[in-house]
């Protein structure tokens, strides 16, 4: 039988984990930067933790145990994980709670995409127990420092807020809400004018269909409809949000106000948003946020409400992006040092040597020959794999020390 | 540059007349001798691609084309997710059930339970059965689905009807209709939502010039 993986499954090799690395660490470092924490929480959840927030649907968890005690399955994202735990093991921990997560999620593919990837890898940010508008603007800001610290630069955000086009969508009677609501979500223009509405509702659906674009121009189109008190505090802390991005961020922040930007679920409660990298016409979608104040108070035991706000970043997305980038490693990091016991009774002073490099000050890889292959042969296997120095010990400990092609041409690169 | 995806067959020249309409001229696809599935409008503003009306949303969908013309019927069928911004209003015609004219069965809800179906838009059919609650085995048939019956192998079909042409002409007759399509103007949903190459103004200007 051949052994392979499963569908939607792959395995990554040195290169690509070197690769994938680098993406992440350098977004790691731009998070402890802004005093995030790392969290590492459990691949396995019950079913019911995870679907708890409404916007998971059961049929896209894999499951992989049915107990008595209840449904397990594999994480498809971090958010439910973090909040569960942030009211219950963290309750008592001080406020506001930075943290931030770099792992893998699963998500099963529906029948009708067969090979879609199953297994992602994803880095994210939670911003915990604060609900203030500058909590949004410093996870904009994070996310477009991190986008910005990998070298992207062709990327544009599109701004939702989620809580003003709720309530916007109050004035239709409740019987077809969640069909204006499922049509601006899925950009259904032809469903709402299909809809039975008087001709001044249909006017309204198709106006907020169209609430998109520079976000002074779509704010001043909000202005203008009947807004109650809470939808003006709404549309002045978008325009404080906006205000504050663009002078805060080193050049333009490149950003689309579209309050069609929402989900058929009451997941998120205020802003919500979406990366999308805009390099030569190939819109991808490199991660998306959003904040969710209603979450925190499912997980809670005595049903306590409290604030969150984040985003995830897909690292695969960024690395594809990233891919012609020449800052990321193009090839696995090789060897410092060959160490080669010249005969089997050099073998302890071979390995004694090869200790000694390896407390060098700074971080050098070193590996022992450990077949006793012959010279050519090992300077063969030196040259293909990049390695800069051999070293041949003797029995007395007495030490020939060789460069490699390797490092010739590294020193007349550098 | 936008790229358009058009569909071959019989919403290819109401379409190209629409493009024609705004200034995007695709016209040597109605040429009979074209080989070319990728042409520029000769202003140089955008590109088109020829390909099978199922394959419209596809493109439209992955973002390899940022505009598309296509039945409702196809995206009924496969669900794409992509803006459907207008009802373009041509290339009128209804999904129906069909039986042959002599069938004792002249209702959808008549049919034997476990009865067989014949039809291309297996989605289509599932659904409007499902919602009859009436258990049918459905058989996907990729072209001349008149012969299910015909031949024996379904009680029934599911096709698109236009004029009724063909349905005459090999004994059957129409018993219900499951919807009415005509021809959509779809879009790709990041595209849109960007509006990347004044993509809006285009689609503004084909919704307003009908």
């Amino acid at each position: 039988m051949i052994h392979q993986p499963p569908a939607g499954t792959r395995d990554l090799l040195p290169l690509e984990v070197a690769q994938k690395r680098w993406i992440a660490d350098r977004l790691q470092q731009v998070f402890h930067r802004w005093g995030y924490q790392r969290i590492i929480t459990s691949t396995l959840e019950w079913v019911d933790t995870l679907t708890a927030g409404g916007a998971i649907q059961p049929e896209t968890v894999i499951q992989v145990e049915d107990t008595a005690e209840g449904r397990l399955g594999l994480r498809p994202e971090l958010t439910a994980s973090i909040a569960r735990t942030a009211v219950t093991r963290m309750a008592g921990c001080t406020y506001p709670q930075r943290l931030y997560y770099s792992a893998n999620v699963f998500r099963r593919s529906s029948q009708a995409h067969h090979g879609r990837q199953v297994e992602f890898f994803q880095t994210g940010v939670e911003l915990l127990y604060s609900g203030s508008s500058l909590a949004d603007t410093e996870i904009l800001l994070l996310l477009a420092d991190g986008l910005q610290h990998l070298g992207l630069e062709q990327w544009e955000i599109v701004l939702g807020e989620a809580g003003l086009t709720r309530s916007l969508l109050s004035v239709f009677p409740e019987a077809v809400q969640e069909t204006v609501r499922y049509c601006l979500a899925n950009l259904d223009r032809v469903g709402l004018e299909n809809l039975d509405l008087s001709p001044e509702l249909r006017d309204r659906a198709l106006l907020l269909f169209d609430l998109r674009g520079k976000p002074e121009d779509v704010l001043q189109k909000v202005s203008t409809l009947n807004l109650n008190p809470q939808e003006t505090q709404t549309v002045n802390n978008l325009k404080t949000l906006i205000d504050r991005l663009r002078n805060s961020h080193s050049n333009a922040f490149p950003l689309i106000l579209d309050l069609s930007l929402i989900e058929t679920i009451d997941y998120y409660t205020g802003i919500v948003f979406e990366v999308v990298s805009t390099r030569q016409q190939q819109y991808r979608v490199l991660g998306k946020g959003g904040r969710y104040d209603h979450l925190l108070e499912l997980y809670h035991p005595h049903g306590e409400s409290a604030p969150g706000i984040g985003f995830a970043l897909n690292i695969e997305e960024l690395h594809s992006e990233l891919s012609s980038s020449e800052e990321l490693p193009q090839k696995p990091p090789s060897s410092h040092w060959l160490v080669i016991p010249t005969t089997p009774q050099a073998e302890i002073a071979a390995l004694h040597h090869a200790q000694t490099l390896r407390h060098s000050d700074h971080v050098v890889r070193v590996e022992l020959e450990l077949e006793g292959r012959s010279p050519e042969d090992i300077r063969d296997y030196a040259s293909l794999s990049h390695i800069e120095h051999l070293v041949w010990v003797d029995e007395q400990g007495n030490l020939d020390i060789e460069r490699t092609q390797a490092e010739q041409n590294l020193s007349q690169d550098g | 540059m936008i790229t358009v995806a058009l569909p071959k067959g019989a919403l290819l020249k109401d379409s190209i007349d629409r493009f024609y309409g705004i200034g995007l001229d695709f016209r040597a696809f109605l040429d009979d001798n074209n080989r070319q599935l990728q042409i520029e409008d000769p202003t140089g503003t955008a590109k088109a691609m020829l390909v099978r009306a199922q394959d419209v949303p596809v493109y439209v969908e992955y973002g390899q084309a940022q505009v598309g013309i296509v039945g409702y019927d196809v995206l009924r069928e496969k669900k794409p997710q992509v803006a459907q911004l207008a009802d373009l209003e041509f290339g009128d015609c209804r999904m129906s059930v069909a039986v042959p004219a002599d069938s004792k069965y002249q209702e959808s809800r008549l049919l034997p339970p476990h009865g067989r179906v014949a039809s291309k838009f297996v989605h289509c059919a599932r659904d409007y059965f499902r919602q009859l609650d009436l258990p049918v085995e459905i058989i996907p048939l990729y072209g001349s689905v008149e012969l299910g019956p015909i031949t024996g192998m379904s009680e029934a079909i599911v096709d698109l009807v236009s004029t009724g042409r063909t349905l005459k002409e090999n004994g059957l007759i129409e018993i219900d209709v499951l919807f009415h399509s005509t021809a959509r103007l779809i879009a790709h949903p990041l595209s849109y939502r960007l509006n990347s190459d004044q993509l809006t103004d285009w689609l503004n200007q084909l919704m307003n010039n009908q």
